[in-house]
């Protein structure tokens, strides 16, 4: 069960795609944790979170982008040159950062040099950075206005009750990640962070059917079998974007457990599930807009430091690294404060920059990381 | 940071620095010129201001006016209010607030001390801001983060939405300094209906926010003797961009600096009136003489830069193209759009702003078209590509001032320009004009030393064969 769950995390074209694809429905990309996926599979569309995972370099996306870039953005527009990811049938590009939001003319660009990476459909979402009220009158008019486009384009029916039973589905894969998420509470935990983690990121690289199938299989694995794992620090990640497994695995080669992550991968991101109560619309804006705990959200940090307390407190973290990928300066920023704040609680924290991906800098972070775990031993 | 620098208050220097350049520039020629003497790190600075006389000194009037009220802010009971650029200062001038323009106040230092603001940018990182970020706040921002400014009481910044790196400094800076913050957040979109209304409810909040920082009401009177001043202004600055299109350009270059400075950190004070009228005055003498605004009178080249100037120490671009005989045609921070610009006479969609005194709501509304168009707020929101957005801008002001080519100067921190600008200048190249990037930090000379910076542009002008 859980070769099919890391199958689903790190193979952009993993079965579960491909058996969906062969029954000839539509799959559309997505740059951003903001974007409602529920409303793309109320219309019988697979959403997938655009991933770079695989790449070897970034040469092709290197002649578009500049040079002080986020390497995640650029490894979408790479694996996309290099044909890895061919299943899709559209993009949905959000402005969830600068650097994000113009992969929409990077890849427009590249399309006239790379004729396949032209998808039928293409959409610009934009998302608000703040959460007044007019601010969440303007989310729910982007929703609406990606719901028209989808449903124009591929002649489907999107529906509030569509979106209701779409919102219950999502919920059911949020409820198995927090199940798997609580067996890392153990002490040691009953799941190594690396198992936890590919989890989190086959829920959002496969069909959710599917994954909570294949989930509820696992959890019922570890739940019942004694798993072997040591004890050692605790360490919670938050920061960038991050979507391989590299880093957790590297902490744990080095003796820590990551039992936790703050990052924007993975549907336990947010404290909550998408409220089945509320009119739809108004549910998924709560959850993606006013819920959103990423540093785009301008003037909101109290209520994210006060979510990774709460999440540091939940799994009994020990240390906190604090990870930005090169050039994200608002999680770099960020990291900044949370690391002054954390620090004076007697919370240790460590800064790591990095480029997305995976071996990328493994020597110089195993440094880094052996130090921390020594400091906090 | 060093202990030295920390023994010095950033704002009282940048005071002492403004007064004793304005008392050197209002000497006799002689004694001017005996002063330079002295001045062995910004001579050429000086002599730029200096050799424009009238424009030059009144340049240097106004900001140390602007900078002497950033000083006695608090002795004169007004709230001082951390910005940006980007961000209109009228609406804050008008409720008696004192903008602290992070940028202008950057610029200011780097130019002028032989140090630049290296310490105080180092400094930012001290305090936990990324060394990536964006230089053009933090060569002033280091300053206040530490403590070596009066304090700042609030702050207020429109790049939600238009840059992030800019909007992140000032999101950190209200938790790092615990001060509250308000933005104004912009769709990516710009002439519809719901993106108006969208700026209209943001805009009457952020008045708000002013209300209760300060705990005054917009003053309808202020206001609109500052929006009638605005008027004035821009009526000035469309006579003087309206020239720029002739041939040769009888604008010297350093003129853009003083258009959108004053623009910046003096919009509707009557200094900034003052200087454009004299400014308009230089150039109409040019004008009638048939001459280029460049020392040598002769133009070769006109380049218009796309997005920002390069601020190195002594200001040496500006004399940079002088001595090459370059026509500077502005850049994204000297145009400002309102209806009557030269550069919307044949824009059949009311994309420019009318400032408009009828009632208070007239008023606001104009604030915020004002604001709608502030640099990069209305060119750099949406894609590159999009209606009203970079490319087409700077496309027809390069057909409309016939630019012989187009050069982006920016800073690594830019993720928003270096996200898109090799597909822009390619775009900008199909279209005719040479197009050069500059990979320089207009505001950090140890990323690219000017030396480099300006061997590359030679180069490129020679390569090029435009001069």
């Amino acid at each position: 069960m859980m070769n099919v769950i890391k199958n689903a995390a790190f193979d952009l074209n993993n079965d579960s795609i491909t058996a969906w694809k062969k029954q000839n429905r539509p799959i559309v990309g997505y740059t951003c944790s903001q974007v409602p996926v529920e409303i793309l599979y109320a219309g019988g569309i697979l959403p997938l979170r655009l991933r770079g995972v695989g790449i070897q370099g970034l040469d092709i996306a290197d002649a578009y982008y500049g040079p002080f870039i986020c390497s995640f953005p650029k490894a979408i527009l790479q694996s996309m040159a290099e044909k890895k990811l061919t299943h899709l049938d559209g993009a949905i590009i959000a402005d969830g950062c600068d650097s994000m939001r113009r992969l929409d003319e990077c890849w427009r660009r590249a399309s006239n040099d790379y004729p396949h990476m032209e998808l039928p459909f293409f959409h610009y979402m934009n998302i608000p950075r703040k959460v007044s009220d007019h601010a969440q009158e303007w989310f729910i008019y982007e929703v609406h206005k990606l719901q028209t486009a989808l449903a124009s384009h591929f002649n489907i029916s999107i529906t509030l009750e569509s979106i209701q039973k779409a919102i219950q589905i999502y919920n059911k894969s949020r409820q198995l990640i927090k199940k798997i998420a609580s067996l890392r509470e153990f002490n040691p935990p009953k799941i190594s962070g690396t198992e936890a983690f590919s989890m989190s990121l086959a829920a959002e690289s496969m069909l959710p059917e599917s994954f909570q199938e294949h989930a509820a299989a696992v959890l019922d694995h570890f739940a019942t079998q004694s798993v072997e794992i040591r004890v050692g620090p605790r360490i919670l990640i938050s920061g960038s974007a991050y979507d391989d497994i590299h880093l957790i695995q590297t902490i744990e080669n080095a003796g820590a457990n990551v039992v936790g992550e703050n990052v924007c991968f993975g549907p336990s991101h947010r404290a909550n599930f998408v409220s089945e109560k509320k009119p739809p619309m108004e549910a998924l804006m709560a959850h993606y807009l006013l819920a959103c705990p990423c540093p785009r959200m301008f003037g909101r940090f109290d209520q994210r430091l006060a979510l990774l307390k709460e999440k540091i407190q939940h799994v009994q973290a020990n240390g906190i690294v604090l990870q930005n990928i090169r050039f994200c300066d608002l999680h770099a920023s960020e990291n900044g404060l949370l690391e002054r704040e954390l620090e004076k609680e007697g919370i240790p924290c460590i800064r790591l920059e990095r480029e997305y991906g995976s071996q990328t800098d493994t020597g110089r972070l195993r440094m880094r990381i052996d130090a921390f775990l020594e400091r906090i031993a | 940071m060093r202990p030295e620098i920390q023994e010095y208050n950033f704002d009282w220097m940048l005071h002492k620095s403004m007064h004793i350049a304005f008392d050197s520039l209002k000497g006799s020629k002689k004694e001017y010129q005996y002063m330079l003497n002295y001045m062995p790190y910004f001579k050429g600075l000086m002599d730029l201001l200096g050799k424009y006389d009238e424009p030059g000194v009144l340049f240097i009037d106004m900001v140390k006016e602007v900078v002497d009220e950033i000083v006695f802010a608090h002795d004169q009971g007004k709230k001082l209010c951390m910005t940006t650029f980007c961000l209109s200062p009228i609406v804050l001038l008008a409720m008696d607030v004192v903008p602290v323009v992070m940028e202008p106040l950057t610029v200011l230092p780097t130019i002028l001390w032989k140090r630049g603001t290296y310490d105080f940018m180092n400094y930012c990182i001290e305090a936990g801001l990324s060394e990536t970020s964006c230089s053009s706040q933090r060569g002033a921002l280091g300053a206040y983060l530490a403590g070596l400014c009066e304090p700042i009481d609030f702050i207020v910044f429109d790049s939600g939405g238009v840059c992030d790196t800019n909007a992140n400094v000032f999101a950190f800076s209200a938790t790092y300094l615990n001060k509250p913050l308000f933005q104004l957040d912009y769709p990516a979109s710009f002439l519809d209906e719901k993106t108006k209304e969208y700026q209209r409810k943001d805009f009457r909040a952020l008045i708000q926010f002013l209300e209760s920082q300060t705990g005054n009401k917009l003053d309808l009177q202020k206001l609109r003797k500052r929006l009638e001043e605005t008027h004035k202004q821009d009526l000035l600055l469309s006579q003087i961009d309206e020239l720029q299109m002739l041939k040769p350009n009888p604008l010297p270059p350093i003129f853009n600096l003083f258009m959108y400075a004053g623009r910046f950190l003096a919009t509707s004070n009557p200094a900034y009136t003052t200087l454009l009228e004299a400014m308009l005055q230089a150039v109409k003498k040019n004008v009638d003489q048939g001459k280029s605004g460049l020392q040598s009178g002769k133009e070769k080249c006109r380049a218009l830069f796309c997005y920002i100037d390069h601020y190195s120490s002594d200001a040496r671009m500006w004399n940079f193209l002088d001595d090459h005989n370059v026509s500077h045609l502005g850049s994204i921070l000297s145009r400002f759009f309102p209806d009557h610009a030269p550069y919307l006479q044949d824009d059949d969609n009311n994309s420019g702003y009318r400032i408009q005194l009828d009632s208070l709501d007239d008023m606001i509304d104009s604030l915020t078209e004002i604001n709608a168009r502030s640099p990069m707020v209305k060119s750099i929101r949406g894609p590159y590509d999009s209606p009203y957005m970079w490319l087409e801008d700077v496309l027809a002001f390069a057909r409309l001032y016939q630019a012989d080519c187009i050069v982006y100067s920016g800073t690594p921190g830019c993720r928003n320009t270096w996200g898109m600008v090799k597909p822009f200048a390619r775009d900008t190249e199909k279209h005719g004009f040479p197009t050069h990037i500059l990979y320089s930090d207009a505001f950090d000379e140890r990323v690219e030393s000017f030396e480099t910076t300006s061997l590359r542009l030679a180069e490129f002008f020679r390569v090029r064969q435009l001069i």
